[in-house]
């Protein structure tokens, strides 16, 4: 038993963290919504200097932990670039993948690339394009549909594992980031003469969301772990998909809550686009949706479990 | 990063559930039921663990253990914890009474009770909390005072698990010193047959045995039963709470039940209301969470870089998960529940199987106090709010 990320994962989440948040973190996100087109001029750079598209999520555990930390890390930031889709490309990196639910489908950065390797939930593999530009709204900045894919290329339900499981470690980078800008605001704000920290009310809230993004962090870890060592046995028929569509439902219970009371805990200031967790909040929303939000996918999940198993100390 | 227990941990976690399958009867829901057989069957499987060193696995060599590594033990809390802790009170006396022992006993002490303990002769209960002292532990008022070399100790405790069965008490009380909260506070092993020790059952939802009071009447202490330092308790107290928060492997009952009930509704489902389907996917995960908490804080101790703030958060993940799968449990199979199971063969089905309906009812009993019990979720929130918002933090100690 042994719990700890590889070494390898660690140096490159620091790594990856120092090159996002030098080039202006939570700010590149902003700024692609004013020039959409930084996505590829600035932010794809960032990725190409640390070695993103040298990274194979399904090569070994060390290397899908370097690809979940990526993930982690841009997700802190609501980084403006489809990288869990950009870690599962095909070999030359001009074809991301993108989970997909029934027609019609839509993705997040979908306007980036040519084409999109759709993983439907199920395990349908097809290949689709995008139908225009992106949505620009609000909340789904980038958004963009795309066109109905081309007839089913194969399956893969351990591509879907391993875009749920990497998806996890996106939200689980929302949401710790998160819960990091709430407990500095009530550390800082002061209200009735203490800063907002020292009332219990806040206190225990903030400790409930630790439990739960602390939580999600060790399931995280397990699931990738669990994902990328289970290929060896799947062509005997184990999968891992139910593990990893559980740990996208998991992330998307946490990080709900937590937002939540992120934004709550920030009073006015949390709807104003100085404030980053008001830009965390909008950019995260398509990850949230698509292909499906949560009690949708706790449909999903249920039926994976019930079709693929789900490990514990009593399902053999 | 692997989490695997190893071959090991499976040789070991399969000769547990062989012993369970031979020793204990199918639907045996713990030593403290209404039937004292069940309690006689514990002490039973606590003397066969032993003697097959099984029961303090992961104590050292030197106090009647095998030296085993902390993922070794933590297979043992699972499996007897999942099958309704057959080794009844003695879990208490493995997790922390004899670490305890072990870490702040003199020579004489370790010799006393660690070998009894071991060998699975000795139950022990925890004099801790009191009518005026529950969260606020440190506020106890049970005194010793000294006497002729010795103490006399006056004053009640009162939640003591085990009282009425266990042979000695890990006793809290205070002594005169300086007056402030905490130091003053230091650690008794008391006799439980010792002359003024009075115990008064309290009848609970949670069944016999569970809950009792204590009255110390000038009871009469020696100096060599003092544990630790006089005036040091505090620290004793602690390190105790820390080992307890994670010594019982609650998630591993609830995953065990889920599993049960799984099977009892297979080929059912379509008739479970979506919403509940969901309830029971999600329980699933909750108890995966809570596992994972837990071997967060396993980690940490076997590193020698346990905190009080890991271990919170994994209490707080385990005892809500507990109570969560608890009420899906009883959703999912209904009022049939409410009968409980008094007896074995109720908890027996007519082709041998187990019928969960007596073991969900239990467990949702039990459950009810799992936010309570070894320090209020409230105090596990404090803890954790402390660690994340320093100074700010509330001043929980």
């Amino acid at each position: 038993m042994d719990l700890a990320l590889p070494r390898v994962a660690d140096q490159f989440a620091a790594a990856a963290d120092k090159a996002v948040s030098g080039a202006g973190g939570v700010d590149l996100a902003r700024r692609a919504e004013a020039d959409p087109a930084i996505r590829a001029t600035q932010v794809k750079p960032i990725l190409d200097a640390l070695g993103v598209h040298d990274i194979d999520p399904t090569a070994d555990v060390e290397s899908a932990a370097v690809a979940g930390e990526m993930c982690r890390v841009a997700g802190r930031y609501v980084l403006p670039f489809p990288i869990v889709g950009y870690l599962l490309a095909d070999p030359d990196h001009d074809m991301p993948a993108v989970l997909a639910s029934s027609p019609p489908l839509r993705c997040d950065h979908g306007d980036l690339f040519p084409r999109w390797r759709v993983y439907d939930l199920a395990g349908g593999v097809s290949v689709s394009t995008p139908s225009g530009q992106p949505v620009g709204s609000r909340l789904a900045p980038f958004v963009t549909d795309l066109n109905p894919p081309g007839a089913a290329t194969g399956t893969s339900l351990a591509g879907v594992a391993f875009l749920s499981t990497l998806w996890a470690f996106y939200l689980l980078g929302v949401a710790e980031h998160s819960l990091e800008l709430a407990i500095a605001h009530v550390k800082d704000r002061v209200q009735f003469g203490r800063p907002l920290a020292a009332m219990q009310a806040v206190q225990f809230q903030l400790a409930d969301a630790t439990v739960a993004v602390d939580g999600l962090r060790e399931l995280a870890h397990f699931t990738i772990w669990q994902v990328v060592s289970s290929q060896v046995v799947s062509s005997q028929g184990a999968t891992t998909v139910a593990d990893g569509l559980a740990a996208r439902l998991h992330a998307l219970d946490v990080l709900q809550p937590v937002l939540r009371l992120a934004q709550q805990l920030h009073g006015a200031s949390g709807f104003c686009e100085e404030y980053d967790i008001s830009v965390l909040v909008r950019h995260v929303q398509p990850a949230v949706r698509l292909p499906v939000d949560s009690e949708a996918m706790c449909e999903i999940v249920f039926n994976a479990i019930q079709t693929q198993g789900f490990t514990s100390l009593f399902s053999k | 990063m692997d989490y695997e227990f190893g071959e090991d941990g499976e040789q070991l976690r399969s000769q547990l559930r062989d012993l369970i399958a031979d020793r204990i009867p199918p639907g045996y829901l713990g030593a403290f039921t209404d039937e004292p057989e069940d309690l006689a069957i514990a002490q039973r499987f606590c003397k066969e663990l032993a003697s097959r060193g099984l029961l303090t696995l992961s104590w050292p060599k030197e106090y009647g253990g095998r030296g085993a590594s902390l993922w070794l033990q933590t297979v043992v809390r699972e499996e007897m914890w999942a099958h309704h802790e057959p080794r009844g009170a003695q879990y208490m006396g493995l997790n922390w009474v004899g670490p305890a022992i072990m870490e702040f006993g003199t020579p004489d002490q370790k010799r006393l009770h660690l070998p009894a303990l071991a060998a699975g002769d000795e139950i022990w209960c925890q004099g801790f909390s009191e009518p005026d002292a529950g969260s606020d532990l440190a506020a106890l008022s049970t005194r010793a005072e000294p006497d002729d070399g010795g103490w006399r100790i006056s004053g009640q405790k009162i939640w003591t698990s085990y009282a009425t069965i266990a042979d000695f008490c890990f006793l809290a009380a205070r002594v005169p010193g300086d007056g402030s909260k905490h130091a003053g506070i230091t650690i008794f092993l008391i006799p439980m047959d010792r002359q003024g020790v009075e115990v008064r059952p309290i009848k609970s939802m949670l069944g016999p045995h569970h809950l009792n009071e204590c009255f110390f009447d000038n009871v009469w202490a020696s100096s060599d039963e003092v544990l630790g330092e006089v005036g040091q308790g505090w620290k004793v107290i602690r390190r105790s709470l820390a080992y307890e928060r994670v010594g019982i492997a609650r998630y591993a009952r609830c995953d065990r039940l889920l599993s049960l009930a799984a099977r009892q509704l297979d080929g059912e489902w379509d008739s479970v209301p979506a919403s509940l389907r969901a309830r029971w996917s999600r329980a699933l995960l909750k108890v995966r969470v809570a596992r994972l908490l837990a071997y967060r804080c396993v980690a940490a101790q076997a590193r020698g870089e346990a905190t009080d703030a890991l271990a919170s958060v994994a209490r707080v993940a385990v005892t809500q998960c507990d109570q969560e799968v608890a009420e899906t449990l009883f959703q999912l199979l209904g009022h049939r529940c409410l009968d409980g199971a008094k007896s074995s063969a109720e908890r027996e089905s007519s082709e041998g199987g187990v019928l969960p309906y007596g073991a969900v009812e239990d467990h949702w009993r039990y459950a009810q106090a799992a936010t309570v019990a070894s320090g209020a979720i409230e105090i596990q929130r404090m803890l954790i709010a402390r660690s994340i918002l320093g100074n700010h933090g509330s001043g929980a100690s």
